[in-house]
């Protein structure tokens, strides 16, 4: 049995033997199985008699102070590391920042009054851009091009054409300014956001905080058709049981009414940040989030930040930047046998042919994204000068991201989704405010950081979340990808219809789901 | 385990052992790229002088515009890193206001002779420059030059006396040239095709008529960027025609397990590929210089071979714009460090009058978006996908390989494709855009060339 000892034990000389071997003897007689528990009670006090006789035994020395009290710290602190990491949840780190223009003023606290801010438009903004419609140089397309090579010049002819004679900024302005808007300085910048809550709250009903963010080309004014429907859903015969929402749309900085970042690195990291001490300012403390685009990426960085604010996520996109060899395998075993690696039958419809939907398609659309991830500056800079040729740009995402079969129209389907008036008004939002620039840099800024080191694919999502899959989005992402960074996942719906501008051409299908997720997460 | 691992690499040695390149003739493609239907009648064949012109109202329009652009202010301390500089790109507006002066500029284009003629239902523009004097009993050999994007025939403006007046210009002169600029269809003067597909075969088949109309049995061929691309397939419909083929550039599209390898082991194992030191100076690191330079610099390629409509839209407005995105090339592809300047370093190999010169042809012919639709007519179905890119040039060709190149091919791969390559030379200096850098070079390695085919032609002949 003392061989059972340590050697370093036995060099010690320590009378130890007595109480050790006692228990080692006794462990190492193997009873049979009925007689187990007889034997832990015959032996526990047993155990306790040796335990407390080697305390007793135990001589006191600084060498073996010294010892013991480095052990106990050290096991102590082992514990409470374990304990900790055990239950807390990784997160991205909040961190800094400062964006205005020079250095960080070292005195003062900023500014962080809410000040109302109301959109406005001169007779000379809009002489300007009359001056600069009638001026465009169109270039003829050819023949059979529909939208297959961009934007179709003839039919732009039409869009300019009523943009010029028809169209009526005054009234777009002021249709914009129904909803409350505002400015507040962040980390240097001013942040424009528009505040709606709801008119009339229903006795006893809680009124839920939502922060709503916007992408690219797309700006606060997509959620306006969705906003009543949140805001009033009993107005809008939507009683999907108890859930009201008061609304926040900010814009993106360097997008729209927001000032744009003066330094260089503003990623989604710091947007999220900024978001979250707007809702702070705010007052909220606990909020629901809803994204698609950039707004998607926002939100989720927002929830992997302070998860204990998020109260829920919903998304109607879905980023997965992660390819791995596994996702390989399972891509190419799921085109045979779907439900092997957890594809249902509408994710398999959505999802191949692989490389037509997934490798083909992207490419076709993504040459706007390689450029503004690399020379954003150039890129937007005709389009900063040239109303038409802004249009064109963006205009033609918000035909072949509403449905792939667009590019064969001559029209490219535009005005069967929406109309001339709220098209413009986004381009508009864009011109007035100049942002078309700061609003490319913003794919330099995210996308030039090696994926792999994104704290945004490392750490997992673990607040509620509740995914609209919309069928004519770019790229459809199978539940069963999501979950490998959505480990929450309380809600995913297939929608009937609808494409990438989600709360643009479906707001009512968008709010039916996002209440619905509401509604699960406050059950939980 | 191993013994799978042996088969797999025993069957691609095999595959690539006996997958040669074919040998046959790329057909010359006929087309009608006019509006509407192709008319009865035959088409007009005459050759007819052209001048550039300008006008009052097209110089004030210009100014207008200059006047009203909208400046967006670049983030602090970027360089040309996020593109062109809009604050380098105020001082270069301002000059083209006050001091450029295109009036006298479009005297300078039209010091050479410029001719249009139709071909295939659109007008064809071209330089055509003879030598101002031919010793006794000498002939001028003719030599097709093919620009590219986003360049033009002017380009080719300080190398053209060096090419027809060695002598002159202190080059040796055995071999005179007269020499042949078109412009691309879609390119400045010449016509842009109304009809979708017309690529570079296209544009190749369109030239190899126009030198057989002014009479040319055999010519030489000399080119870079899409001019490259051209002159091969030049070379690969009418090998009997054209005499040599010189470029400043060469892009492989295939790539096999043999290049694969090499980019992994090259470094290590020049000798093993075929790499020489200069090569290996080039090529590596491959991330930085390969990969990575890809990703950077061809967001461009990207998106005009997938919507050039909508990206030249407004740089069709905007003639700032239109700077901004020529401008960003001419910094980038002459030496890729200028990103790292305020200015671009667009001033150290070129002056503001060649620079705005070459934006004014895109300018006042409005041909910046068919210019964008070639790439779509190349690339849009896909790199490697094309007949012409799986033959081979048996051709003599000569390749001038320029250090600030955007990519450096090594002989080794280059000549998969190239089959008869006569000479290869790594040049000192010089970026992407050659004859408008280094026009002395250039033309110094195309009359060695030049010399080199000749030697060898006579002695075949002498051997018959």
């Amino acid at each position: 049995m003392s061989s059972a000892l340590s050697p370093r034990k036995r060099h010690c000389g320590r009378e130890r033997g007595g109480g050790e071997a006692g228990i080692v003897s006794a462990l190492a007689e193997r009873p049979g199985k009925g007689e187990q528990t007889d034997m832990w009670r015959e032996m526990l006090p047993s155990a306790r008699e040796s335990i407390l006789s080697q305390i007793r035994s135990f001589e006191y020395s600084q060498k073996n102070a010294a010892l013991v009290s480095a052990a106990a710290l050290g096991l102590g602190g082992m514990l409470l590391y374990w304990l900790r990491s055990g239950r807390k949840i990784k997160t991205i780190d909040m961190g800094d920042g400062w964006w205005g223009s020079g250095e960080r003023p070292l005195k003062g606290k900023e500014d962080a009054s809410i000040r109302p801010f109301r959109i406005e438009t001169s007779d000379k903004e809009i002489e300007d851009l009359h001056r600069r419609l009638d001026q465009f140089r169109f270039t003829p397309h050819v023949e059979g091009a529909a939208f297959h090579y961009g934007f179709n010049s003839s039919y732009l002819r039409k869009v300019v054409a009523y943009w010029r004679n028809q169209f009526d900024w005054r009234k777009q302005v002021e249709e914009l300014n129904k909803y409350p808007h505002f400015h507040t300085t962040i980390e240097g910048i001013d942040i424009h956001f528009i505040h709606v809550k709801p008119s009339y709250v229903p006795h006893g009903r809680a009124v839920q905080p939502l922060l709503m963010v916007h992408g690219w080309p797309g700006s606060f004014y997509e959620f306006y058709k969705i906003i009543p429907l949140l805001t009033e859903p009993a107005k809008h015969s939507l009683n999907e049981g108890d859930v009201v929402f008061e609304v926040i749309c900010p814009s993106i900085p360097g997008y729209g009414f927001s000032e744009a970042p003066h330094q260089r690195e503003f990623d989604s990291i710091a947007t999220a940040r900024i978001f979250h001490k707007l809702m702070n300012r705010l007052g909220f403390k606990e909020y629901y989030l809803q994204g698609g685009d950039w707004g998607s990426r926002i939100t989720t960085n927002m929830a992997q930040m302070l998860p204990q604010s998020v109260k829920g996520l919903h998304l109607n996109l879905v980023f997965i930047a992660r390819q791995g060899l596994g996702k390989l395998i399972r891509t190419v075993l799921g085109a045979y046998v779907p439900w092997l690696v957890g594809f249902s039958k509408e994710d398999a419809r959505r999802f191949y042919p692989f490389m037509q939907k997934n490798v083909y398609d992207v490419l076709r659309e993504s040459g706007y994204l390689h450029i503004q991830a690399t020379k954003p500056d150039t890129a937007g800079c005709g389009l900063n000068d040239s109303p038409v040729g802004l249009a064109a740009y963006i205009l033609e995402k918000f035909s072949t991201w509403t449905d792939k079969s667009f590019l064969y129209k001559d029209d490219g389907g535009l005005e069967s989704k929406y109309s001339l008036d709220e098209l413009l008004t986004n381009v508009m939002i864009y011109w007035v405010t100049s942002s078309i620039v700061s609003s490319m840099r913003y794919y330099k800024e995210n996308f030039s950081k090696d994926p792999d080191l994104s704290a945004h694919n490392r750490v997992g999502v673990y607040v509620p979340t509740g995914i609209a899959a919309f069928p004519q989005e770019i790229v459809h992402v199978p539940r069963v990808w999501a979950k490998d960074v959505y480990k929450n996942i309380i809600s995913y719906s297939y929608m009937p219809r609808g494409g990438h501008f989600a709360a643009f051409e479906e707001p009512r299908l968008l709010a039916q789901d996002i209440m619905q997720f509401v509604r699960k997460v406050e059950q939980l | 385990m191993l013994l799978e691992v042996f088969l797999v690499l025993g069957t691609l040695l095999i595959y690539f052992l006996f997958s040669k390149k074919k040998e046959e003739m790329l057909p010359f493609k006929d087309g009608w790229w006019g509006k509407g239907q192709k008319p009865v009648t035959k088409e007009d064949s005459s050759i007819r002088p052209f001048k550039v012109e300008t006008t009052e109202e097209e110089l004030s329009d210009l100014f207008r515009r200059l006047d009203q652009a909208r400046f967006t202010e670049p983030l602090e301390n970027s360089c040309f890193h996020y593109g062109t500089n809009s604050v380098h790109l105020r001082r270069v507006v301002s000059y083209w206001k006050n001091q450029f002066n295109w009036k006298k500029q479009v005297e300078v284009l039209n010091k050479y002779p410029q001719f249009k003629t139709k071909i295939q239902g659109i007008d064809i523009h071209f330089v055509h420059v003879k030598p101002p004097r031919l010793p006794e009993g000498r002939a001028a050999k003719p030599l097709l030059m093919v620009h590219g994007w986003p360049g033009s025939f002017y380009e080719f403006y300080k190398i053209i006396p060096l090419l027809t007046d060695p002598a002159s210009h202190g080059l040796a002169d055995e071999h005179i040239f007269e020499v042949i600029c078109p412009s691309i269809p879609g390119y400045g003067f010449s016509e842009a095709p109304h009809k979708k597909d017309f690529n570079s075969v296209s544009a190749a088949s369109v030239f190899y008529e126009l030198m057989l109309r002014l009479g040319f049995n055999e010519f030489y061929t000399q080119g870079g960027d899409c001019g490259w691309l051209i002159c091969t397939n030049l070379a690969q419909i009418a090998p009997n025609h054209v005499k040599g083929l010189h470029l400043n550039m060469v892009l492989v599209s295939k790539l096999g397990l043999t290049q694969l390898l090499s980019v992994l082991l090259g470094r290590y194992f020049p000798g093993l590929f075929g790499f020489q030191d200069e090569d290996v100076r080039r090529m590596f690191p491959f991330l930085k210089k390969g990969l990575y330079k890809i990703l950077s610099e061809f967001g461009y390629a990207h998106i005009q071979a997938t919507k050039p409509d909508t990206v030249g839209c407004g740089l069709n407005d905007s003639p700032v714009g239109l700077a901004a995105y020529i401008l960003e090339k001419f910094s980038s592809w002459t030496d890729m460090e200028f990103q790292n300047l305020e200015d671009g370093g667009l001033e150290r190999k070129f002056s503001l009058d060649d620079l705005l010169t070459n934006i004014m042809i895109y300018w006042v012919s409005g041909c910046i978006v068919s210019s964008m639709r070639f790439y779509k007519e190349n690339l849009g179905k896909g790199i490697g996908t094309q007949k012409h890119e799986k033959l081979t040039v048996q051709v003599p060709t000569g390749i001038a390989s320029f250090p600030n190149e955007i990519l450096h091919t090594p002989q080794a791969w280059a000549k998969k494709k190239y089959t008869n390559i006569v000479s290869f030379h790594f040049m000192p200096r010089g970026g992407h855009f050659a004859a408008f850098e280094e026009p002395e070079l250039l033309a110094k390695d195309i009359l060695q060339f030049v010399d080199k085919v000749e030697k060898e032609q006579l002695w075949k002949k002498k051997g018959e």
